[in-house]
């Protein structure tokens, strides 16, 4: 760090010191990770420009194992994408004081991975070059075509919703001179916290926190009906849509909570990411494992009992068969853990809750493996023989690659905005007193 | 209507995958090397499946010659984002190569899994290409294809038909694979057309379609073995 | 005006860019259409011709385009396959367009074996073949000459014949296909030949361990008896297998009967008790022209039993129930509905012949038709004739010839009844005498190196000639130890003549021709033999008077024209109608002109004549007796020579020993019905799914009961090896409950992708049958080991 801009950061008042600190001082070991996860990632792009030269023949996908890692994919980002803006946007609408400092790290969570999740179909479309044939001969009946339009229009909510928060933020940079100050005014885009544009920007926060969460609850919704809209075994069920839109906002809070820790251990942040939150996300997951455990043993009871044989060729490959292992180590990662560990105070800890939410996050990864290839390779006709399917490592270094291009890009981004929103946490400590009178309100009215 | 349509008689079929081997011939159908045919790669409208039941010796087995089955209400063509796939006036389902986007949706929202992906592009040595069918494109890599019902054969009848003012008659129109099965297991053409031997034999009481209860409504038809 | 640097730069980056992006595009996209396919609107033909691709000999319908054969199709005017092709036949454009074949004449330049050739000129070729010919009979040592020939029935087997003959030699060993049944057919009706089986007009067939649906005869024969006449449900005919293992004809037949190894004849004299017991049997027939049923007195006076006593003594049902392990309601079952159908036929073949007691079971089984009555009936067993044809000239045979032929075959006839196996013999012979005394081998449509059970023998014998010819227009494992490969052009590229095997009661003389032009330079083997012959000139050229295959076709066609009956091929109707005409004596002549007659033949597909007058006692039988004997006598005196006396109708269980610890499996080696010849690799079509399994492609495999799979910790689809105690082999585990749990089915003449045989006949002991020499191809022992 040069010493001008090393005494600018020590002038400013203490949540600016620490908060901007990470956008102009930057460590060997950030730069060590992000050539690693840069280098993965161009292993993914190589892989890719092979898999676009050969052929999807590439992929260990086949007949009838049509879909894979790709789809696999595509849905685990998609829902991981809820972390944010749902998560923001409801404790924002419900006003959860606490949501402060975690909101941006979700919100530019959403904006990265809708990213990353969109162009996984693209990945495994035979004709990535004929692409464009979805608007020029749109069918509407199509799901895919339903995906499209919401992942589409959640994308451009997101991003606006993750911008507009960061005017005030952006303008303190800009007012602090300590990086490039042209690239920040354009940014900041004339924004001067006056009373009146303060105003103006808390009602369109608010508008689009409710906006956006009919749009993220659609999205999960329709990426559920692609697979409960086929006549297909264990997919054609009208629990997909829901059950989707909760597997994703689980799946979302345990990214958040992951990316807290790693955030609060590698920026020093534990002033921001305080032990009550890590303990209140915890609650949360808590609630969700039992909600997810809820209605997978929904969804699987009632295809039990209906006894389809089709369905349960594939039931009985998801619970004894071919695919046990994911299934229960899905059951371990989705339920029995996060329940173990966030059932109790004394492991709703920091450690604790990241623990659960990396399990939660593998088992989330699992069961969109559940969802997608048992029934794909189980026929629906019992004369037909079952398929199966192993991944490449074309496509497995694919996965890889959209991983660590995630992970890059988050680093990145880190590097750019302060990962915690400045004017709200001072705007926080700035209505304590007003929380508190609305606190005595509620209990007045038990008095 | 004309509705076309297909009846196999799984009393006479005897498993012999002529037609299997036909489609291939007429419908320039690629193979696939070992190891792709290995991972479940292997091309083929028309499959004759085969479905064992009992040990020796008190073992039977059944055949299913299986194309597409031309659904009325076919799901592939509703989840396809591009109209690559759609149901024609006379109930063929066809497929838009040059269209087809490689998604793979219709072949998993397919019941019976009859759609074939071209994993990679089709391969054929100089002297192999010389047998190829000029009324049939090759599929090019990356698109989804399945039987069309001979319906280039259509095309070759309406044209002959119309070149003589009449109507397509049944002998007109037979798919490869009823042409050339050798016990007449298939027969072919149109159900709504009380002439036509397929409209008296969907009627027949040995008459069934596969998974009839999804409402997809085939237009192949099976007549149950009597055995 | 000059740009500014900034516009400058713009310019030199928009240029780059779409540089790198025409080469980065050509990096990320491989073609994706293929490229031009040539395709211009055509002319489009359908052609009439036969095809060659197994024995069968199906008429078939080319649909060519632009002098490109784009589809094979049936005949429609066929009789015997009306229409219907097999999946081989379809798959013979794949076979004409094959990658791999050899289009010109090659002449081994390194080692032999070592697979470096040059490419010569028919003229040098001929040449070569020719002047060592010329040379050998120069030095008074024509014999030293032979054809391994596979399989060729037809004109082209006139042809080697004659040439042979002419030129002087014994040796003209060929694959002859025999299948055991001709010896049953000479014992006991004096007519040596083949049955025909006419399963259309029958209504009850009784398979034993015929293959009927795969690799019969005459698949297409069988299947238009299994779809009935003209589509109707009527008529059509029953069918029941029994076998060994469920196989695809097991499957297809209406129903089928599973039953131990080597014990068809048991089973069948177990029908014939009870047909017997039961009355059922046709005993006016029996009466009439049957001998050898009742005890006689044979001519040295003794007392004899017959066919009835020795059946109701020794085949009580629940004995051969115990054997052949079907249960006695069943045999039962069976005897009832073999007498009660309108007409019956028991249909056999190699499978029951082909094992140590072969002769004897073969004669347990006919005796079943002869029991009914139903021969040299309609819907039964037929002895059919050959067609007309005009025989080709006389061979002439100067001294030079008669001395060589005189000189006689290297191999001795083995047995009383039969000549086994000729090839293996040719070469084991070949293995025992002095090298060189076989000069030059001609090998045509034969690859024994790789189809013979002895390919070691094969191996020592190619070392001992010193100048071998090979035809194959392929380069399989024999012909790569070939001196010069003159390769035939392929079937749809030439004349041929296409007989129906003989299991089809009547006549058909199919043609092939042409379908599309041969390559340029390409030559027909029989053209190319018949210029050899013109070279050496004389007696032989004088024998073989034609200047090419399809003239020598035309020639012999003339028999047809002349011979007063028959039609050329037609549709249904008219076939029909035809035969109703000759049925009742009329024969009306289309054509008064041979070229006509020509043209229309070779346009319509063939010749043929579907009526045979049932009321010719000769058709029956060609014994002294005029009877169709159950007790061969000049059998009788074999046995009881070999000390046998009471054999007859016994022993037809086979003795061979019985499973060890060693090796407690049993292989049973059967045809796939997609394999279109012994050892041709599959066309690509059917290699994808060269069988029942769906997940099968490509490799060979074997097929076990889930059991034994399991008792043995073998996997669903592992790779294995087949150990027998003289070799093993790889192919891969398919468990499968219809094989019982002692047996390994193994279908043989399949590749592996790298082009590796798999060959379960080479693991055979080498047994054979001491009353016809027909080697033990049923059974051996062996153990399964993980690959
Ligand atoms: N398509 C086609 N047809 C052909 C030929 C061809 O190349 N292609 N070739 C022709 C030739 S050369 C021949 S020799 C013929 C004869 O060839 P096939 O008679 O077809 O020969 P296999 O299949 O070996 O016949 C054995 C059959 O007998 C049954 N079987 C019953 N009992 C036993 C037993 O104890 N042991 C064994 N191993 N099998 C048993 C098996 O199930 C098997 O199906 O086919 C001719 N037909
Ligand atoms: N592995 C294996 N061995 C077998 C058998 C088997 O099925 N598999 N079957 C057994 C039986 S029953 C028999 S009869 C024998 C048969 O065995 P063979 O008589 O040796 O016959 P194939 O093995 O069919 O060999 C025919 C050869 O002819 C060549 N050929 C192909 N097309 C043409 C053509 O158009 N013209 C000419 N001139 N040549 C051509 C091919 O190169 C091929 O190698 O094999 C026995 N051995
Ligand atoms: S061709 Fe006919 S008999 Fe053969 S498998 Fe197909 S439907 Fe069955
Ligand atoms: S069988 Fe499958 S592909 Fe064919 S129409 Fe029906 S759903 Fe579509
Ligand atoms: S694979 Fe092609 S035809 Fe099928 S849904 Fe996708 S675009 Fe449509
Ligand atoms: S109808 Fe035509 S495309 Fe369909 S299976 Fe039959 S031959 Fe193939
Ligand atoms: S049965 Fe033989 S002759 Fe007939 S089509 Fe098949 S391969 Fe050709
Ligand atoms: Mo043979």
């Amino acid at each position: 760090m040069r010493r001008e801009v090393a005494e600018k950061l020590a002038s400013l008042p203490p949540d600016e010191r620490v908060l901007l600190r990470p956008l102009v001082d930057t460590s060997r070991g950030f730069y060590v990770m992000a050539g690693v996860f840069g280098a993965i990632s161009l292993l993914g792009l190589v892989s890719y420009i092979l898999q676009v030269r050969y052929g999807l023949g590439r992929t260990g996908l086949n007949r009838p194992g049509y879909w894979g890692i790709y789809i696999i994919c595509f849905v685990f980002f998609i829902g991981i994408s809820h972390a944010g803006t749902l998560i923001s946007a409801i404790l924002r609408v419900s006003k959860a004081e606490w949501r402060r400092s975690i909101t941006r790290s979700a919100e530019l969570i959403t904006v990265l991975v809708i990213g990353f999740g969109a162009i996984q179909p693209v990945i495994d479309l035979g004709r990535p070059d004929r692409v464009l044939n979805v608007l020029l001969h749109a069918q509407w009946r199509s799901p895919l075509l339903w995906d499209v339009i919401s992942i589409g229009l959640y994308f451009m909510s997101c991003t606006i919703y993750l911008y507009l928060p960061l005017l005030p933020d952006l303008a303190i940079i800009r007012d602090s001179g300590i990086k490039a100050p042209r690239f920040y005014r354009f940014l900041a885009a004339g924004y001067t916290d006056t009373p009146v544009q303060r105003h103006r920007l808390e009602r369109a926060i608010g508008v689009l926190s409710i906006v956006v969460i009919p749009i993220a609850v659609s999205v999960h919704t329709v990426i559920g009906w692609i697979f409960a809209m086929t006549l297909r075994p264990m997919w054609h069920s009208t629990i997909f849509g829901p059950y989707f839109v909760m597997g994703a906002i689980y799946s979302g809070i345990a990214a958040i909570l992951v990316a807290m820790a790693v955030l609060r251990r590698v920026y020093h942040l534990e002033n921001y990411f305080k032990v009550v939150h890590f303990d209140y996300l915890g609650r949360l997951l808590l609630i969700l494992s039992l909600l997810w455990f809820y209605f997978t043993f929904a969804e699987y009871l009632t295809a039990f009992y209906g006894g389809e044989p089709g369905e349960m060729r594939t039931f009985w490959a998801k619970l004894t068969g071919t695919f046990a292992i994911p299934f229960w180590a899905m059951v371990l990662g989705c339920f029995v853990i996060p329940l173990a560990l966030m059932s109790r105070q004394a492991t709703r800890t920091p450690v604790g809750t990241t623990i659960a939410g990396i399990a939660v996050v593998i088992g989330m990864w699992l069961e969109r493996y559940n969802i997608v290839v048992p029934t794909s390779v189980n026929p629906r006709w019992e004369v037909e023989s079952i398929g199966h399917y192993l991944p490449s490592w074309i496509e497995l270094s694919i996965m890889a690659g959209t991983f660590s291009g995630f992970i890059l890009l988050y680093m990145i981004a880190t590097k750019i905005v302060p990962i915690v929103s400045i004017w709200e946490i001072k705007e926080g400590r700035a209505v304590v007193q007003e929380v508190a009178d609305r606190v005595a309100k509620y209990s007045e009215s038990y008095a | 209507m004309t509705r076309w349509g297909m009846v196999i008689d799984l009393d006479r079929c005897t498993g012999c995958a002529a037609c299997e081997v036909a489609c291939k011939s007429e419908n320039n159908i690629a193979t696939v090397p070992p190891h792709q045919a290995e991972m479940g790669r292997v091309m083929s409208w028309m499959r004759v499946l085969a479905h064992t039941v009992g040990d020796f010796p008190d073992t039977h087995l059944e055949f299913y010659p299986r194309p597409c089955m031309h659904c009325d209400n076919p799901p592939c063509i509703k989840v396809c984002p591009v109209r690559a796939t759609y149901i024609d006036p006379e109930g063929i389902v066809g497929q838009i190569y040059p269209r087809c986007i490689g998604c793979r949706y219709c072949a998993n929202a397919c019941p019976f899994t009859v759609k074939y992906f071209n994993w990679y592009g089709p391969e054929w040595s100089d002297s192999e290409r010389q047998h190829l069918n000029p009324d049939v494109s090759p599929r090019t890599k990356g698109v989804i294809e399945k039987c069309s019902f001979c319906h280039h054969r259509l095309q070759r009848a309406r044209e002959q038909a119309r070149a003589e003012n009449r109507d397509v008659r049944e002998e007109d129109y037979q798919p490869a694979c009823a042409e050339i099965c050798p016990t007449r297991a298939i027969v072919f053409g149109d159900l709504d057309n009380p002439t036509h031997h397929v409209a008296e034999l969907k009627e027949d009481p040995r008459a069934m379609r596969i998974m009839e209860d999804l409402g997809t409504q085939p237009k192949v038809y099976y007549l149950r073995a009597r055995r | 005006m000059r740009p500014t640097r900034r516009e400058f730069l713009w310019a030199m980056g928009a240029t780059a860019a779409s540089v790198g992006l025409r080469w980065s595009s050509d990096l990320v996209w491989a073609p994706q259409v293929p490229d031009d396919l040539g395709w211009a609107p055509g002319t489009e033909q359908f052609v009439n011709s036969a095809c060659l691709i197994c024995p069968a000999r199906c008429g078939i319908r080319g649909r060519v385009v632009d002098d490109r054969l784009v589809r094979l199709g049936g005949n429609p005017f066929h009789p015997m396959n009306a229409g219907g092709l097999c999946p081989r036949g379809i798959a013979g454009v794949q076979m004409l367009y094959h990658p791999d074949r050899i289009a010109s004449p090659l002449r081994r330049v390194g080692e032999r074996g070592a697979d470096s050739w040059e490419e010569i000129g028919w003229d040098e070729a001929l040449g070569q073949l020719g002047e060592r010919l010329q040379s050998l009979r120069a030095t008074g040592r024509p014999e030293a000459l032979a054809l391994m020939a596979g399989y060729c029935a037809g004109s082209m087997h006139d042809l080697w014949r004659q040439f042979l003959r002419s030129y002087g030699s014994p040796h003209y060993v060929a694959e002859d296909y025999d299948d055991g049944t001709s010896a049953v057919m000479e014992l006991m009706h004096g007519i040596a030949r083949r049955p025909g089986f006419d399963l259309e007009r029958a209504g009850f067939v009784l398979s034993f361990g015929s293959p009927l649906f795969e690799s019969w005869w005459s698949p297409l024969q069988a299947f238009a008896a299994f779809a009935g006449p003209d589509g109707s449900d009527d008529g059509r005919t029953r069918f029941v297998q029994i076998d060994t293992r469920f196989s695809r004809t097991a499957a297809h037949a209406n129903d089928w009967v599973g039953v131990r190894p080597g014990t068809f004849g048991v089973l069948a004299l177990g029908i014939a008790y009870v047909l017997i017991r039961d009355e059922l049997y046709d005993a006016g027939f029996v009466e009439r022209h049957v001998s050898g049923f009742e005890d006689y007195t044979d001519r040295e006076g003794e007392r004899r039993q017959g066919y009835r006593s020795l059946v109701m003594r020794n085949y009580r049902t629940e004995e051969v129930s115990a054997l052949t392990g079907v249960p006695v309601a069943r045999i039962t079952a069976l005897a009832r509905a073999f007498a009660q159908a309108e007409h019956s036929v028991a249909v056999f073949g190699h499978e029951v012949t082909h094992a140590p007691s072969g002769l004897l079971s073969g004669l347990a089984v006919h005796s079943l038709n002869v029991l009914m009555g139903n021969v040299g009936r309609e819907g039964g067993v037929l002895f059919g004739n050959d067609p007309p044809l005009d025989p080709l000239p006389d061979p002439r045979i100067d001294a030079v010839a008669r001395a060589g032929l005189e000189r006689g075959s290297l191999a001795r006839t083995p047995a009383p009844f039969g000549g086994g196996d000729p090839a293996s013999r040719f070469a084991a012979a070949v293995g025992d005498s002095p090298s060189e005394t076989i000069d030059t081998l001609l090998l045509y449509y034969a690859n024994p190196l790789a189809s013979s059970p002895r390919p070691d023998a094969w191996r020592e014998a190619l070392e001992r000639i010193p100048f071998v010819v090979s035809f194959s227009p392929f380069l399989d494992e024999t012909t790569a130890h070939a001196d010069l490969i003159l390769p035939d052009l392929l079937a749809f590229e030439r004349w041929q003549d296409a007989p129906t095997p003989v299991s089809y009661p009547y006549p058909v003389w199919g043609v092939a021709r042409p379908l599309v032009a041969p390559p340029p330079g390409g030559k027909h083997a029989g053209d190319a033999m018949l210029a050899v012959a013109r070279q050496l000139g004389g007696s032989v050229a004088a024998s073989l008077p034609y200047d090419n295959v399809e003239l020598l076709l035309k020639a012999r066609a003339r028999g047809l024209f002349r011979a007063r009956r028959g039609m050329t091929l037609g549709d249904a109707f008219e076939l029909e109608h035809h035969r109703q005409m000759e049925e009742r004596g009329w024969w009306l002549p289309e054509h008064t002109e041979f070229e006509a007659f020509w043209d229309e033949l070779v346009q319509r597909g063939g010749w043929t004549d579907l009526f045979l007058d049932e009321t010719d006692p000769a058709r029956l039988a060609r014994t002294p007796s005029g009877r169709v004997d159950l007790t061969p006598a000049p059998l009788l005196a074999t046995l009881a020579a070999a000390g046998r006396g009471g054999a007859l109708y016994m022993d037809v269980a086979e003795t061979s020993a019985a499973t060890t610890d060693e090796f407690p499996l049993r292989l049973l080696p059967y045809r796939v019905s997609t394999l279109s010849s012994g050892t041709v690799a599959l066309e690509r079509w059917l290699a994808e799914t060269p069988g029942l399994f769906p997940e099968v492609h490509w490799d060979p495999w074997i097929e076990v009961a889930p059991a034994t799979a399991e008792a043995q910790k073998l996997g669903d689809d592992t790779m294995v090896w087949v150990v027998a105690a003289s070799g093993r082999y790889r192919a891969r585990l398919k468990v499968f409950p219809g094989t019982a749990p002692e047996n390994v089915c193994a279908p043989y003449g399949l590749r592996h992708p790298d082009g590796e045989l798999a060959n379960p006949l080479q693991l055979l002991d080498g047994s054979s049958d001491a009353l016809t020499a027909l080697p033990n191809w049923s059974t051996t022992f062996v153990r399964l080991e993980p690959a």
